[in-house]
Order: structure tokens, then sequence, then C-alpha cells
């Protein structure tokens, strides 16, 4: 009841905030503050909205967007699970390979892009991998803490029951280290969609990258900030999304508090 | 005072005993946890081990489950070195919070132990219902460990291990963290699975009351290192009662008999 009550009084406040400052918006814009050139008042900005998604514009870059997003996402959750559970389960791994990651980790991905381009062109290719290679990081780092930390006892039990690796991977393991892995996907999400733009920004590949740097160039601010709300709702949209399916996946876990 | 440990030896025309030690000596980071023992645990047969604290119990079950290899020495299940744990062998772990698949409810605990046995999974929720009411946890099939209270716990961790349908089942201190009332409630029970069964049980318990309420046969460790210091066989009628066992003549001196060794050994 009380909690309800609190959550509501939450999503009053935050809405409150939201409209606030979308009202500033518009009386900076209605003043004439900054130079319309460089920010549209909020209704152009909606205007501009509609039109791209009435006449499928906006659709086709944000599909782009989605694409690239999603694929590098996928592929760095594969990749990061598979190699996070080697290095995870194997204590040996974990003593001589955990530390070059230490060194590998830190390393900006905006280092890897011109490598990227130099070996495999302004392609799809380049932005998938430099997409998944930067948000492998958390998903695999997440995983090995995962696999690292599963309860002893329990490889024991599987072990007395003559469990096969791969059964002892998946109905053990796996689970068990589900909580880190889907953590680690969430923050993923993020850098995969940063990615995604930065990549159709430098290799002018269709999405929403493409349609904010083309926009800018053109000064049609209006779109310009069209394309920005969208790519703030698709972030926004994507992490609720899999906070959701985290919840589900992890109902287990809400009775152990 | 104490006897030596006996070398444990197969007497001909007695049944062959189906765990084995014999001379097992077992060093871990050095240092020598148990040093010479041999004992032979008989089919069907409910052994009970006391110690005190750290002198072993807990290791000589887990050699007994497969799960340590000796430093020296052997130890055969059913006239077979073990050399890894193995189904027939089920152990009931003393932390059954960590025992358990906190992401699995009751009935999918139990299931593990039914999937690594292979049965098809058409054939599994009657076994798992079946299985369940008989630690007597019916209608808590969809429950999850964490919802469960450490006594629910530990009977599903028992109804896991049933699931194996072990010829041997291990039990490390399995009732030291409940409460008396739920103690003696699941003593009973273990008492009327295992003659259902007919399965071989080791059972490790600080409680000497309990040993000698429960058991065939009490052995009592020494430490530093481990080796046997009493062994005691108990001659009291069953099926054992909470009430009259307990004031059972031979119960009593039983109990006399096992305080003053553990008292000379804490000494
Ligand atoms: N993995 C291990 N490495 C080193 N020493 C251990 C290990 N496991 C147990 N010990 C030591 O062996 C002794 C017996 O332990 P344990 O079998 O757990 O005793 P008990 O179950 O009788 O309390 C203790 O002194 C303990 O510290
Ligand atoms: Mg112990």
């Amino acid at each position: 009841m009380n909690r309800n009550a609190t959550v509501w009084l939450w999503r009053a406040a935050s809405f409150a905030v939201a409209a606030s400052f979308i009202a500033l918006w518009q009386l900076v814009a209605n003043l004439k503050l900054v130079s319309a050139v460089f920010l549209p008042s909020p209704d152009r900005a909606w205007a501009s909205l509609v039109r791209g998604f009435s006449n499928g514009d906006l659709w086709s870059k944000l599909a782009g967007t989605l694409e690239h997003m999603a694929y590098g996402w996928l592929a760095a959750s594969i990749a990061g699970i598979a190699i996070g559970a080697i290095i995870g389960s194997s204590r040996i791994m974990r003593t001589y390979v955990a530390p070059s990651l230490e060194f590998l980790r830190p390393l900006p991905v905006s280092a890897i892009i011109p490598v990227a381009i130099a070996m495999l062109g302004l392609t799809q290719a380049m932005a998938l991998f430099v997409i998944a290679f930067g948000a492998i990081w958390p998903i695999m780092l997440a995983t090995i803490h995962g696999f690292a930390a599963v309860e002893p006892r329990l490889y024991e039990v599987a072990r007395s029951l003559q469990m096969s690796r791969l059964a002892v991977i998946f109905k053990v393991a796996l689970p068990s280290a589900s909580p880190d892995i889907l953590a680690g996907m969430r923050l993923s999400l993020t850098v995969a969609l940063i990615l995604s733009v930065v990549c159709e920004i430098l290799a002018g590949l269709d999405g929403l990258g493409h349609w904010v740097l083309l926009s800018a160039r053109a000064f049609r601010s209006a779109d310009l900030f069209a394309g920005v709300i969208l790519l703030g709702v698709t972030g926004y949209v994507t992490s609720v999304a899999m906070s959701m399916a985290e919840h589900r996946l992890l109902a287990w876990q809400a009775s152990q508090r | 005072m104490v006897n030596a440990a006996k070398r444990f030896e197969v007497i001909p025309g007695q049944p062959r005993p189906q765990i084995a030690f014999t001379g097992v000596t077992l060093q871990l980071g050095g240092k020598t946890i148990i040093e010479n023992l041999s004992l032979g645990v008989r089919p069907g047969e409910f052994l009970c081990v006391v110690g005190a604290s750290g002198c072993g119990k807990t290791t000589a079950l887990r050699l007994a489950a497969g799960l340590y290899q000796p430093t020296s020495g052997r130890v055969d299940f059913d006239g077979q070195l073990m050399l890894h744990p193995r189904r027939e062998i089920a152990i009931v772990f003393q932390d059954y919070g960590k025992a358990l698949l906190p992401w699995r409810t009751a009935a999918g605990n139990v299931s593990l132990a039914l999937e690594a046995g292979g049965m098809p999974s058409a054939e599994r929720p009657a076994r798992i219902e079946e299985l369940l009411r008989t630690v007597g946890l019916p209608g808590h099939a969809g429950k999850y460990p964490a919802e469960m209270s450490g006594g629910m716990q530990q009977r599903l961790q028992i109804a896991r291990c049933l699931a194996q349908e072990p010829k041997t089942l291990l039990m490390d201190e399995p009732f030291g963290a409940l409460d008396a009332m739920t103690r003696q409630g699941l003593q009973d029970e273990v008492l009327a699975l295992v003659a259902a069964s007919g399965a071989t049980v080791i059972f490790v318990t600080h409680d000497l009351d309990e040993a000698i309420y429960l058991g065939d046969r009490v052995i009592g460790l020494l430490p530093h290192p481990g080796r046997i210091g009493i062994e005691l066989a108990v001659n009291l009628p069953r099926p054992r009662d909470q009430l009259s066992t307990r004031e059972h003549p031979e119960f009593l001196r039983l109990r006399r008999q096992l305080f003053d060794f553990i008292k000379a050994t804490e000494q």
C-alpha cells in the first residue's frame, strides 16, 4: 500500500521534472535566447518527429540503428558469455588471463576504431566489430565474476550426481551466474547504442547517427533534435525492456531478499 | 585407555562390506587429517560417527563419498576401488542452504537428481510428488528454497538424495542446525526412510544421544590426526522410540561410555 503510493509519488515527481524541463526549453526558444538555427522550440522538434515518422524517414533510420545495436550486442553477449565462462570456470585461466583483460579493458573503444576501419573499411562489418568489441567487456567481466562465484558445494552436488560437464554448465554454473551476466548485458546495451551512433557517423551507415550528422550539417536543428530525442527514447526503452526481462528471469531472487 | 584402530579385513563368510576403508591416510595442505583409518560398513548398516569438532568427521565422510582421494590406503565401494563420486552414494551436506539450487523450486531441486539419472521428463512429476510426500513436503513443490525453513530445506535435500536411489546415504550433521523438536521428528523420519529403502547409512553427528538412538554401531574419532578411538555396537530393539529407547538401560550405558570417551579426548 504505502510502497505503491511512494512509487506513484516518484513517477509524478519525475513527470513534473520532465514537464518543467520542456516548458523551460519552450521559454528559452520563445524568448530567442539562442538562435533557432541551433535550438528549435519543442513544438518544432515534435513536428519534425511526426513528419519524419509519417513519411517513413525516421522509421528506417531507427530500424538501422536498432539493427546495428542488436547485432553488435548479441554478438557481444554470445562471445562474452562463452569466453567469460571458459575463463571464469578455470582457476588457472583466471590467474593467467584475467590480468591481461584488466590491461585491455580500460582501453577506450575509440582507440580501436581506426584499427577496425583500416582492416575492414567503412563497412557494416566494421560497425559490427566495433560495437561488439565495446559491448563485450561488461558482459565478459560479469560472466567471469559470476562463474568464479558459483558455490563450490553445488559443484560437489553435481559431482555426486555424476552430471556431465555440459549439464553442470547449463544447470548449475550458468543459472548461478545469471544475475551477474544479465547485469553486464544491461550495461552493454547502452555501450552498444553509443557505438552504433558513432559508427553510423563515421562510416555513413544508415541510422539515427547518420541522420543527426546530416541534419546538423544542413542546420536543420528541428530534425537534429528529433533524432537526438529518438536516441534518448531508444536508450530508455531498451534498458527498461532489459530490466523487465531481468525481473522475470530472476524471479527466484526476489524470495532470497 | 583407547585401543589403536584395528586394521579392517574381509572375514570369509561375512557379507562383503559396502564401503571399506583400508589403511586410509589423507593429507591436506601438508597436514595429516586422517591417519590409517580402517573401517567396513555392512550393507544395510546404520553407522554413526561422533567426535569432537575438527577431528575429521566431515573429511572421513567426503572420502566415503569419493569427493577426496586418500593419500595412501584405499576406499572401496561394493568391492570396487572408489575413484570418483557416484550416483549410488548420496550425500546430505551439513549446510543445506548452500547445497540446494536457489533458482529451482523444491520440485526442480528434486528433479535435478532425476535428470542426472536419465529419467524421462514425462515420468518425473509423479516421482517428484512421491518423494516430496515421503519427506513430508507435500504441497511445497512450487516453493523456492529461500521460502522454506531450515528444517524444510534439509528435508528437501534428503528428498533429492533419495531421488538418486542411493545404496549408501552419507549424512553430515544433517540436523545440527535445527531445533530439538524438528530434530527428533526428522530422526524418526530418517529411520523410517532407511528401513523402507534398505540403504546403508553413515551418519555424522556431534550429538551422542542422536548417534546411539539412530545407529547399529557408533564409532568415536580421535583428533589430530583423525582415527578411530572407540567402537560400540548398539543392541537396542527396533523400531526405536523417542521415549522408551532413550530410557532403555542399554541406551544409558552406551551414552555413559561414549560420554566418557569424548570427555577424555577433549583433555
Ligand atoms: N581442505 C582442507 N585443507 C586443510 N585442512 C583441512 C581441510 N579440510 C579440513 N581441514 C582440517 O581438517 C580437520 C578436520 O576437519 P573436518 O573433517 O571438517 O572436521 P569435523 O567435521 O570433524 O569437524 C580440521 O582441523 C580442519 O581444519
Ligand atoms: Mg564437520
